[in-house]
């Protein structure tokens, strides 16, 4: 979860990682029985003599998989399987789970597994694969001496994850043209179509990905979420935060002194957070919550926050996403 | 010199002393609700502080219903730690001894958890309650396994018995978050103590307890000067050293309870305050405790307006204000200073 690490990890706020890096390279893919071979996303070839076939993958890569019907003999989630919204109507009979809280991973019961493969995001600006980034468990760690570890960059969009993984399953031996993939692939091309239409007769229209917490409000930054680029280049204005924290550069945190220091006309809303009355609720709370025009007029809206790996996935929410701006006032903020 | 003139020169330069750390505690409570992360010009903040900007504007709100708690919270809360760490060092004999060991801060979040996850509440304002009822029974635990036994509670016991009682705790805790991560993300607003996001209702809620508190704190001075001169001199004295004992308990129980839920686990200021005291004031515990009290408030500002500057436009906790700064002057203390038998 990438809300909490700065949290868990307030004390070494200082420790600036290394900037972003800058291997996001696409996947290659080769699609022979024999010796198997993948681009891992930091631009890294990972090579095996033949098709690995026991895989244990973080929730979302391991739902992405799922779609293309290579089932993981093992996962590992960031918060319970039951409301991992990748795993939503996923049958998971027979799949072993090794975690269900970020950071930790039971890597014994992992190694009963012997798994061949581990499926994992990169993330270049913690340069490390989900579920082994600075802050977890040490014994978590430990997964990554059992077998190789690849994944997809959370690079600069959804759509090159979506494809990524979809080499992915296919170098694995799955079959990527199947009527209900091809089913989800047209569902997002229209609820991109109708997203930029809804956003385009808006055309002054700002938005800001927030999350609010106890003691602070953190508000993202597009760079490191592959999604908020997506809305940026489909025509959305996401407000780019002035000052994202150093060590730790998906946000920038606001003290809620400050909570007013953007305002945009409609807030996004960390999806891992987010309920119908999540607004109401802070705007009680926080005394400063509601210093945000948006927020007073309750312009929120879910946001699918770090967490999707497919077409059909992002369709869907990229559906609610356009309601709200086709309900949303261009000049609250102003 | 007799004794007595040398108590009595103390007096002289202690009483005042005391004048001029309330003088500087004003200052730095006059400086907590100018200072912060958001830049408020010096007029704003008086013109909101006395109403005249009307009470919709962001300055006022900021000011009054942010930083004015806040700021109570933290003279009230640094006030309680100091005391609590004074009174402990004084009773269990132990320079060392802080809210933390004697299983305040574990049994605060095992409730939490418990309430959580038994309950299923949800919500700041109820989880102070919990923590508060939790830091209590921790204590009290504390205190009920080391009186067991002929010599009733002694320093070593209760030392062990607190590092049994925090493990006790700690594993109901890590058991519980093992199976329910909602518990877990819900705690982690105690991880670290912190001064952000109190406002009012916290502060009353809290405030009886604090104020009770440090009132009855001040009484037990001259029970801890007989305390410190061992237990059979103090028994010799006549003095009731069980009563006294579970009088000061008590007194800790609230203060670090009510302090630690409000604010979670703030480290250092209960365990080098007292010794700074100590420093000026010499061994009598009637000084120690009013200088405790003016000073850890006076530590606590500091390091929350520290915290509040330095990383704008976000902040640091001031419980890791606290550990950066703190650790060092607690290992000059050790080092250099005579870490005197409390």
């Amino acid at each position: 979860m990438r809300i909490w690490r700065p949290i868990v990890a307030a004390a070494a706020l200082s420790l600036t990682l290394a900037a972003c890096a800058s291997t996001d390279t696409p996947a290659t893919t080769s699609t022979s029985a024999g010796p198997w071979q993948f681009t891992n996303g930091n631009g890294e070839l990972v090579k095996a003599d033949k098709t690995p076939t026991r895989i244990i993958a973080h929730a979302g890569e391991a739902a992405a998989l799922m779609s293309f019907g290579i089932k993981p003999v093992g996962v590992y989630a960031d918060e319970s399987v039951k409301t991992d919204p990748n795993l939503k109507g996923l049958d998971l009979t027979g799949i072993e789970i090794l975690g269900e809280e970020w950071g930790k991973i039971d890597v014994e019961k992992a190694a009963s597994l012997r798994p061949d493969l581990i499926v994992a995001d990169w993330w270049p600006a913690e340069k490390a694969h989900s579920g082994l980034e600075e802050g977890v468990d040490e014994k978590s760690k430990k997964l990554k001496e059992l077998a190789p570890v690849v994944g997809v960059s959370q690079g600069k969009s959804i759509v090159d994850l979506a494809e990524g993984y979809e080499d992915l399953a296919q170098s694995l031996g799955a079959k990527v043209d199947a009527p209900d993939i091809a089913a989800a692939k047209k569902k997002f091309e229209d609820a991109v179509a109708a997203f930029k239409a809804a956003v385009a007769t808006k055309p002054n229209l700002t938005a800001l990905a927030m999350s609010p917490a106890d003691d602070k409000v953190y508000v993202a930054n597009p760079e490191y979420a592959p999604e908020l680029l997506d809305f940026q280049k489909w025509g959305l204005k996401v407000v780019n935060p002035a000052k994202p924290d150093p060590g730790f550069p998906y946000w920038e945190n606001l003290s809620w002194e400050n909570a007013d220091k953007y305002q945009p006309d409609l807030i996004l809303w960390d999806g891992r957070s987010y309920t119908d009355k999540a607004n109401a609720e802070w705007g009680k709370k926080q005394p400063t919550w509601f210093a945000i025009k948006a927020a007073k007029a309750n312009a929120v809206v879910s946001w699918p926050a770090y967490w999707l790996h497919t077409f059909g996935h992002f369709a869907t929410e990229l559906d609610k996403l356009t309601v709200a701006i086709k309900a949303a006032d261009e000049n609250v903020g102003s | 010199m007799s004794t007595s003139t040398v108590r009595a020169r103390r007096a002289l330069a202690l009483g005042p002393g005391l004048a001029v750390l309330c003088a500087i505690l004003a200052l730095v409570a006059f400086l907590s609700i100018t200072l912060g992360s958001r830049d408020i010009g010096l007029s704003d903040v008086l013109r909101a502080l006395f109403g005249l900007d009307g009470d919709n504007s962001i300055e006022h709100t900021v000011t009054v219903d942010m930083r004015v708690p806040r700021t109570l919270l933290g003279i009230g809360v640094g006030a309680a730690l100091g005391v609590a760490g004074t009174v402990l060092q004084g009773v269990t004999r132990n320079p060392l001894a802080d809210t933390g060991i004697m299983g305040v801060n574990s049994g605060a979040a095992a409730f939490v958890v418990l309430a959580i996850t038994v309950l299923g509440v949800r919500g700041v304002g109820v989880y102070i309650w919990f923590a508060f009822a939790g830091a209590i029974i921790a204590t009290l635990l504390v205190y009920a396994i080391a009186s067991l036994g002929r010599e009733g509670a002694t320093p070593v016991k209760l030392a062990l018995a607190g590092a049994a009682v925090t493990a006790g705790m700690g594993s109901l805790t890590t058991g519980i978050e093992m199976t329910n991560v909602d518990a877990l993300n819900e705690l982690r607003f105690w991880q670290v103590g912190s001064l952000a996001g109190r406002y009012a209702p916290i502060l009353s809620g809290v405030a009886p307890f604090l104020i009770i508190g440090l009132i009855a704190s001040l009484a037990c001075g001259r029970a801890l000067n007989g305390l410190a001169l061992g237990e059979d001199t103090a028994r010799g004295l006549g003095q009731r050293v069980g009563l006294t004992r579970a009088a000061a308990f008590t007194i800790v129980a609230v203060l670090a309870g009510a302090a630690t839920a409000a604010c979670g686990p703030i480290v250092f200021v209960g365990l080098i305050v007292p010794h700074l005291a100590r420093f000026i004031c010499g061994p009598d515990y009637r000084w120690i405790m009013p200088y405790s009290m003016l000073l850890s408030p006076i530590v606590l500002l500091l390091a929350d307006i520290v915290g509040r500057v330095v990383a704008r436009p976000g902040e640091l906790q001031v419980g890791v204000v606290l550990g950066v700064l703190g650790a060092p002057v607690f290992i000059g203390i050790v080092r250099y200073g005579r870490l005197s038998e409390a």
